[in-house]
């Protein structure tokens, strides 16, 4: 991983491919690496959908190595949807094999000159660009299939479904998982859309050579990329599984129910939006929860404990079959299952399931769309509760119809467009699935991230264990705002690793887990990266993530909830958001 | 639910291969009731009426009563009415939020629980259960074999859900004391409209 690849999209006489030093990027990955090369290479002020701005793709500083967990990649850019730096990971397998190809990013640049599709191939001998206008408005399975057939099945593929190519602003970029299918997502902020702008459908990765020099000799993948120390670095990845399968969360609760086991008990407490945020418990919660999808797969011989990359010890994800026992998705995640399930007051599993699928295909943001078509729901598009009409949303977006045209843009546009005041977005992005009045923690991570509404924002690292900014006297009422700080640091620093953020509860309990963490890096880098160096990082990134946000033009006023969330009661607790906004403006203060 | 009434319900006891007494871990999810002390502390109720020790009580993670995040199980007093929920650790900042007396409690104050009954009522009553997650196979056999209080609409959905493999699995079927065949109990008819009824459900895994 010592080159950056950049493709210039742009250039006289068709896209032209440059392989460079890492430079002043060198010690940087995933969301450290999207970030710094956004904030230092694209103008604040540029359109998302410009020449000026790139799409950057960067693989973890771990990826591609034998470290568990390790298979995250980062997608950064301005963002369509909030207008901001954003940055957007996901799981699948291209970041193992581009960190084995060499690659520690993929920086797309320019824009073409006309409307012709590219498709990118890269493997060990270099890279293939070619327009191919076969692929235009191909759903993500179908171009996948495509690309199976033409290059075989041990690549993988990073795309675009027909959202992204129409430049919608919930468009998603897709990475194939072990099975190579088109089912994880970098989701949030439409980043889909800058690569459609881009006019790159597809990226296809091949890590394999061919072992012998006979005829038929077999075909392998690459070596793992080696360590500076192997055994210290072999040392380090056991203590850090054991920490991984020895945990309640990460060695239980995930693998058996994955996400979804969240509704019962956000249901419970009241913390869970329903019906466009109007209320915090759904009366259907118990049959979309993850006890009971993890029943219905296992029923149908599906598969409710599955990695989504190679090397995932957790596996928090599965796979979902319909009625006659096909494989219709992936298992859905819990922030999927809420948006298209309690938010919209649909409560068929099978229908939410379906949902998931299309917006998979399509290449659309699940909690972006959920989010919308609960809007739209308000605005009397349609009955909450309503599944076949939400379906129906989903393939107007597909289709590109004018309604969907607008549904695409999101649910701040949806809302503007059909006069809705109750539309649950900051910096433009649709919330996820915990109401911030019940959970008022979470709504100062909500308002104040560089991302918008973000739920993965502020997820990872206990102050505990890292001591960012001190000891936090978590029951004083400034213990919200230090603490989402805390958060946001320890975040921004483990999406730079590329590992899995479902790592953050083990280490988040298990001071071992986090230092075993950081001996993979160290042993791996010969680097001596302390809990403080990690805390430097996070603020670092956060640091030129507002940098670039505030050259922008965003100002504290962006750094808010909707006003409804302060004035209207939420049941069942009848609680309204109550930081004030001078403690939000504090959240960055270190 | 009046508890006077609660001897007019149908009682239904089922003894059941081991393994199937995890198709009843649905019925837990949405909440049972049970009849019990009352006026106790949480943490007496966990051990006393549901029968966990102190390891299990450990993984008890979050414990919401009455839809309100519990902190200290010994000060929570559970009173007739009560519903109480209980799950394993969960995933996500939200998950470590509302676990008992975590340091992301803060992040919920506006909603945890504050016991507000200065003096205990001590009695018998009607207690909601929901278990979920992990803790179903842990605390649900027992619970189960105990017996619970549901609606005969909850349990003639379950019964209507259940394959061939199931009922045969079903060793032994009582009604009101009285043998049942499978076949006399998969037709629910009988029970539409009766309001709650009494389950037990006994296997090989309770007596365990
Ligand atoms: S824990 Fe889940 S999201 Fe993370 S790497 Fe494994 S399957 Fe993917």
């Amino acid at each position: 991983m010592d080159k950056i690849l950049r493709i210039d999209m742009g250039a006289d006489g068709g896209p032209k491919t440059s392989s460079v030093p890492l430079g002043q990027y060198a010690g940087f990955g995933g969301r450290a690496m999207t970030s710094a090369i956004v904030s230092k290479e694209v103008p604040p002020l540029c359109h998302p959908l410009g020449a000026e701005n790139k799409l950057v793709i960067a693989p973890g500083l771990l990826s591609g190595t034998a470290s568990a967990m390790s298979g995250r990649i980062s997608v950064g850019g301005k963002s369509p949807l909030t207008g901001g730096i954003k940055e957007a990971n996901s799981g699948g397998q291209p970041s193992q094999v581009l960190a084995r190809l060499g690659y520690a990013a993929i920086v797309l640049e320019g824009k073409p000159k006309n409307n012709d599709l590219y498709k990118v191939f890269i493997n060990k001998d270099g890279v293939k660009i070619s327009v191919d206008n076969s692929l235009k408005m191909l759903p993500n399975y179908d171009l996948v299939a495509k690309m199976k057939a033409e290059y075989g099945e041990k690549i993988c593929c990073i795309s675009i479904g027909p959202a992204g190519e129409m430049k919608m602003a919930s468009a998603t970029v897709a990475f194939t998982d072990m099975e190579l299918r088109p089912t994880r997502h970098a989701g949030r902020g439409g980043l889909g859309a800058v690569m459609g702008s881009k006019g790159v459908k597809v990226i296809v990765l091949d890590d394999t050579i061919v072992r012998g020099s006979t005829p038929g000799s077999p075909a392998v993948t690459m070596q793992m990329r080696v360590p500076k120390d192997p055994e210290k670095f072999k040392d380090a990845n056991k203590r850090f599984v054991d920490g991984l399968k020895s945990h309640a969360v990460t060695g239980q609760g995930l693998p058996a129910y994955g996400t979804n086991v969240l509704t019962n008990i956000l249901n419970e407490v009241g913390g869970y939006p329903t019906y466009n945020f109007k209320q915090g418990r759904f009366d259907g919660a118990s049959k979309i929860s993850g006890e009971t999808q993890a029943e219905t797969e296992k029923t149908r011989g599906a598969n409710p404990t599955h990695g989504c990359h190679r090397g995932c010890v957790i596996q928090c994800s599965g796979t979902y079959n319909d009625k006659d026992g096909h494989y219709l998705t992936k298992q859905p995640e819990y922030e999927t299952v809420w948006a298209h399930g309690g938010n919209c007051g649909i409560s068929d599993l099978d229908k939410i399931a379906m949902m998931d699928f299309l917006d998979d295909n399509y290449g659309i943001d699940t909690i972006e769309m959920g989010a919308t078509i609960a809007v739209a729901m308000d605005a009397g598009l349609a009955k909450f509760g309503d599944a076949d009409a939400a379906i129906q949303m989903i393939h107007e977006v597909g289709k590109g119809t004018h309604l969907g045209r607008i549904l695409g843009s999101g649910a701040a546009v949806t809302g503007k467009a059909y006069g809705v005041e109750r539309v649950p977005v900051v910096k433009g992005q649709a919330m996820p699935a915990y109401d911030p009045r019940a959970v008022q923690g979470i709504g100062v991570t909500y308002a104040t991230s560089p991302m918008g509404a973000d739920h993965t924002a502020g997820y990872a690292v206990a102050q505990n264990v890292l001591k960012v900014g001190g000891d936090v006297n978590a029951l004083k009422p400034e213990g919200q705002v230090e603490l989402s700080r805390n958060l946001q640091i320890a975040t921004a620093a483990i999406d730079s690793t590329g590992m899995c953020l479902f790592i953050a509860f083990a280490v988040l309990d298990q001071p071992d887990t986090f230092q075993a963490l950081l001996d993979l890096l160290n042993s791996f880098y010969g680097m001596n990266l302390t809990a403080d160096g990690v805390t430097d990082l996070g603020k670092k990134v956060l640091t030129m993530e507002r940098d670039f946000n505030a050259k922008a033009g965003f100002t504290a006023a962006q750094d808010r909830l909707p006003e409804y969330f302060k004035s209207e009661k939420f049941a069942p607790h009848n609680v309204t958001f109550g930081v004030k906004d001078e403690d939000l403006d504090k959240v960055f203060n270190w | 639910m009046d508890i006077d009434n609660i001897e007019s319900w149908p009682s239904i006891t089922l003894e059941v291969e081991g393994p199937l007494v995890s198709h009843f871990f649905l019925l837990l999810q949405q909440g049972v009731t049970i009849r019990s002390r009352t006026g106790c502390s949480v943490a007496s109720f966990l051990r006393e009426e549901i029968g966990a020790d102190i390891e299990t009580i450990k993984r008890i993670q979050s414990v919401i009563l009455d839809g309100s995040p519990v902190d200290d199980l010994e000060s929570a007093v559970i009173k007739d009415g009560s519903v109480l929920a209980l799950s394993a650790a969960m995933p996500g900042l939200v998950g470590a939020t509302l676990r008992r007396g975590g340091t992301y409690s803060s992040f919920r104050s506006g909603i945890t629980y504050h016991e507000t009954q200065e003096e205990c009522v001590r009695g018998e009553g009607l207690v909601q259960i929901k278990i979920f997650n992990l803790l179903m196979a842990e605390l649900g056999p027992r619970l189960l074999q105990k017996g619970v209080i549901i609606s005969s609409e909850d349990f003639i959905r379950f019964a209507t859900g259940q394959s061939q493999d199931f009922w045969q699995g079903c060793r032994r079927i009582t009604l009101d004391g009285k043998p049942l065949d499978a076949g006399e109990l998969q037709d629910t008819a009988w029970l539409s409209g009766k309001g709650q009824i009494f389950l037990s459900v006994s296997s090989d895994k309770a007596r365990a």
